[in-house]
């Protein structure tokens, strides 16, 4: 593997000598102001190199036996929070284990909140079902008469953002499915609210529910929304073609009751809502 | 004995070699550069959503946020106001601190002001985020403790203008002290006449001490953000004051060796981290049937939020084998990659392979951001002489541009100059970081 090693800085030096020494005919123009690869060499970065080091020391060994003592704490130091550190990221990653079930309080107190990660991309399955959020209203319109809206694919709405879209947002992408997500985590199958996060989830689904709404007028123009109402509808992706599994495609609807809102629940302030709607 | 002479000498040359050098350095600023960028970019292309997003008055508002955080007691400056102008400000200084931790200027402030952005935002809709967001999250704390801007940094840019200064200085005296024919005095230096010249940093330290004091007295903060922030804070002041005082010196010397094994061990976490994010990707695909029977592939181009190309997904869902081929390679390659570190060969041809399944994926799957980050991650990995390769061609087409656009810059350098200073010993000496540190 050394031998590689030195195979491989050779060759990498190599074409830099002709390119600035011949070929170019103004080297001193071509020669881009200092960046990168001539910047100091690490070795300059670090003790001050002229000065007045002993010779041909570096690193602990140039250090007195006192301040040896110290770098030698530290290294200790230093090593261990890091293989701690990797250690309890790795207990929370890992499945439950021997290790997790006894000691998860401490693992979670070290990751929690600004170490926490979810790697299982796609996995253990890929995700196989398309859910969309639905959405209906009840307004009022101009003239006082009460009118329920039809429902509106607030999901089908995100997927024709992000058809042909080489950047799409996370607005588009993860909003809703993830506030969704965080709705049915947090909510039995009566949609009986768990905690904290039962409550907030449903609030953060209304918000979100009105502000599309509102942007599609919902309603008419002039139109006060008064009641919403959403629901979810959760269809298995079909097999591929080369496939004979058989499964079952046909839409499974869950409802969830009416909610009465007004319109200080709508998000988003009138100017910035203005803004981003004439985009 | 002599059994155990080898160890010992390894271990002391590993030992010696921790602290004597930050390792990786061209590593390091790839990965510097690549993660601001990304947040950048990310954050460039909210800028219309942003409120919706992120503001006092999104769908996440900011009582709730307040709420959930009271909970998990995430970092986020967000929440010291609900107004919008702070939540503007916080936008806009995390969008400038990505740009300057890019460009490497001032690199250490900036990256923990780097660290400030991508918390205070995050942490405010952490519902917001997919695996790209988590990624750069990691990131912008472990980078917060690494030596990243030893290189392609404006930094290395200031200290290498300072010190060729300071040699031109020197010769100067030098020249004039045997014109009049002494010789003592030649070896005696006062301190770096960069450092001392420079006021910029002073004065953000200063700025950055007061601000961090409001927030102190506002009582915004938890006891260990404030310790982690005025000991940043306090690191940087002795560092500067050491090496005013005696930049020669043993305490110097000490800071710096401690510097470079804080680094050495970011670096090691960060390329653990990466190694570990591909170990669970892959050993939980492997418990899933669907990546068994050779479909798994198959399904995300079939989901709504992950297809924007509904004609190529169609067009992929129709060969059965292709879609079989992706799926166990992709397993394949996500559950070897952490054993090929130890290959330097196969390890770079894995690394190719999967840059490239996140290009597609970026496209494909419609998630640009995360895909960069992932790729970003990855180019922890590179070898140092690539790296300095493309930094060879990037400064060229930098050279080149400049000079199309106004001619000759003033500083030059001789092309005798530079090639002297091209065999560095960094080359061979960090060949190996990709798997030795």
């Amino acid at each position: 593997m050394d031998a590689y090693d030195e195979g491989s800085s050779a060759r990498a030096a190599r074409p830099d000598t002709p390119s600035s020494a011949a070929a170019q005919p103004a080297p001193a123009e071509a020669e881009p102001p200092p960046l990168p690869f001539q910047a100091e060499p690490p070795f300059q970065a670090q003790p001050p190199p002229p000065q007045a080091l002993p010779a041909r020391r570096a690193g602990i060994a140039a250090l007195s036996f006192r301040y040896q003592i110290v770098a030698a704490l530290a290294l200790g130091t230093v090593a261990l929070a890091a293989c701690a550190h990797l250690a309890m990221v790795f207990l929370h990653v890992a499945p439950s284990n021997t290790v997790t079930k006894q000691h998860g309080q401490a693992i979670d107190d070290w990751i929690y909140p600004e170490f926490e990660q979810n790697w299982k991309l796609f996995a253990p399955n890929p995700l196989q079902q398309n859910i969309s959020v639905q959405a209906r209203a009840e307004v009022r319109t101009a003239d006082g008469a009460v009118r329920r809206t039809g429902w509106y694919d607030l999901s089908a709405q995100d997927g024709a953002a992000i058809d042909g879209n080489l950047l799409p947002s996370h607005t588009q992408q993860n909003e809703l499915r993830r506030a969704w997500d965080f709705y049915v985590s947090s909510h039995d199958a009566e949609n009986r609210p768990a905690g904290l996060r039962g409550d907030l989830s449903e609030r953060y689904i209304r918000r979100i529910v009105l502000l599309r709404l509102d942007r599609e007028n919902a309603g008419g123009r002039g139109a006060v929304i008064e009641r919403v109402q959403v629901r979810s509808r959760t269809a298995n992706v079909a097999p591929p073609e080369w496939s004979d599994e058989k499964i079952d495609t046909r839409p499974v609807f869950r409802e969830l009751p009416w909610w009465p809102v007004t319109p200080d629940d709508v998000p988003l302030a009138r100017d910035v809502k203005a803004e981003v709607d004439a985009r | 004995m002599n059994r155990l002479d080898r160890p010992v000498a390894l271990l002391s040359r590993g030992i010696a070699r921790v602290t004597a050098t930050a390792l990786g350095p061209y590593q390091t600023a790839v990965i510097r550069i690549g993660f601001s960028a990304t947040w950048l970019l990310f954050l460039l292309r909210e800028l219309p959503n942003r409120h919706e997003l992120y503001g006092p008055d999104g769908p996440w508002d900011w009582d709730m946020a307040q709420q959930l955080i009271a909970g998990n007691h995430a970092f986020t400056a967000l929440m010291w106001s609900d107004s919008r102008l702070w939540f503007e400000t916080v936008y806009a200084l995390a969008m400038l601190s990505s740009v300057l931790l890019m460009l490497g200027w001032r690199t250490r402030t900036m990256s923990v002001l780097f660290m400030v952005g991508v918390l205070s935002l995050q942490n405010r809709s952490i519902f917001m985020g997919d695996g790209g967001d988590n990624v750069i999250h990691l990131m912008s704390v472990y980078l917060v403790l690494t030596r990243c801007g030893q290189v392609w940094s404006l930094d290395a840019r200031r200290l290498r203008r300072a010190q060729a200064a300071r040699a031109r200085e020197e010769a100067h005296a030098s020249e004039e002290a045997r014109a009049r024919g002494e010789l003592s005095g030649v070896g005696e230096r006062g301190p770096l006449r960069g450092e001392g010249r420079d006021r910029i940093g002073p004065v953000l330290w200063w700025v950055l001490g007061l601000a961090l004091s409001v927030v102190t007295f506002m009582g915004e903060l938890r006891w260990g953000w404030l310790l982690i922030f005025w000991g940043l804070w306090a690191v940087q002041g002795l560092w500067w004051a050491v090496g005013r005082r005696a930049p020669g010196g043993e305490p110097r010397l000490l800071l710096d060796i401690v510097a470079n094994l804080v680094h050495n061990a970011a670096l090691f976490v960060i390329m653990a981290e990466a190694c570990l994010i591909y170990a669970t990707a892959g050993w939980y695909k492997i418990q899933g049937s669907r990546w068994q029977d050779g479909t798994a592939v198959y399904y995300p181009l079939q989901l709504d939020s992950f297809s924007p190309w509904p004609a190529l997904s169609d067009a992929l869902a129709a060969h059965g084998i292709l879609v079989m081929l992706m799926t166990y390679g992709t397993v394949a390659i996500q559950v070897a990659f952490p054993f090929t570190l130890f290959n330097r060969r196969l390890k770079n041809v894995l690394l190719a392979a999967m840059i490239c399944e996140h290009a597609v994926i970026a496209v494909v799957l419609g998630l640009p951001f995360f895909s960069l980050a992932m790729i970003t991650a990855d180019a922890v990995f590179l070898p140092t002489s690539f790296l300095r390769r493309v930094g060879r061609w990037a400064a060229r087409a930098r050279g080149g541009l400049f000079s199309l656009g106004r001619g000759p810059r003033g500083e030059r350098r001789m092309p005798g100059q530079r090639r002297g200073e091209e065999p560095d010993p960094e080359g061979a000496e960090h060949a190996r970081v990709g798997f030795t540190t």
